[in-house]
């Protein structure tokens, strides 16, 4: 396995874990308080400083591991994949942001937007590793 | 998606018939990751114009030497 392959792996368990973490905040916080919870400023800088600290403890122990491949730049094949994995996984952002629109149309919840749209800036990250995987593994 | 190109390659012939050239020593010679070697091999990635020809030089021979197109290898 190439190292960037490992380090989309990484990435990758590190979003779902620290999106999960976010949203079940904002789940409870909604249950208690009946409605959909306003943007919580402590719950975004918390999901910040955890991708960050989780970001670079992952990267600098896959790039110990993996020598002189790490600092090597991308090669032809891995930047196709970078580029179809980052075009791929824009689609869903669009998606998620007009769901987030539509949302806002019908019920005009403004909090609901902000989530729907965060949600959704979270899952095309994640989709844009998991494509890289699928593209490393299947071919370009 | 991801169909495989049909595009036809002996490189990993000419590796094992260039001393047993590794992977690694091929990828590195065209300016590549072993990982990229091994997809040019197995026909899940057809390099650009200019590593095929990278890799025509590194074994001394044509492009058309190392690359085919499928319909010509079935005829």
């Amino acid at each position: 396995m190439s190292f960037r392959e490992k380090t989309a792996w990484g990435m990758g368990l590190i979003l779902i874990l620290a999106g999960a973490w976010y949203f079940a905040k904002v789940v409870s916080v909604s249950q208690a308080l009946g409605h959909t919870s306003p943007p919580e400023l402590s719950f975004f800088i918390g999901y910040v400083i955890l991708v960050v600290i989780a970001s670079i403890t992952v990267n600098v122990m896959l790039a110990a591991a993996s020598g002189k491949e790490a600092n090597a730049p991308a090669d032809e094949r891995e930047k196709a994949i970078l580029d179809k994995a980052g075009h791929w996984s824009g689609y869903l952002l669009a998606l998620g942001a007009f769901a987030g629109l539509w949302h806002y149309g019908w019920l005009g919840d403004g909090n609901l937007l902000f989530h729907v749209i965060f949600g959704a800036l979270m899952l095309s990250q994640i989709a844009e590793y998991a494509f890289q995987i699928f593209l490393y593994r299947r071919g370009v | 998606m991801a169909q495989r190109p049909p595009i036809t390659n002996c490189v990993k012939a000419l590796r094992e018939s260039h001393g047993q050239m590794s992977q690694a020593a091929l990828a590195e010679m065209i300016g590549v990751t072993r990982q990229t070697v091994i997809a040019i091999e197995q026909g899940r990635y057809s390099p650009s114009l200019e590593s095929a020809f990278r890799i025509a030089r590194a074994f001394n021979v044509g492009v058309e030497d190392v690359f085919g197109w499928e319909e010509e290898t079935r005829a």
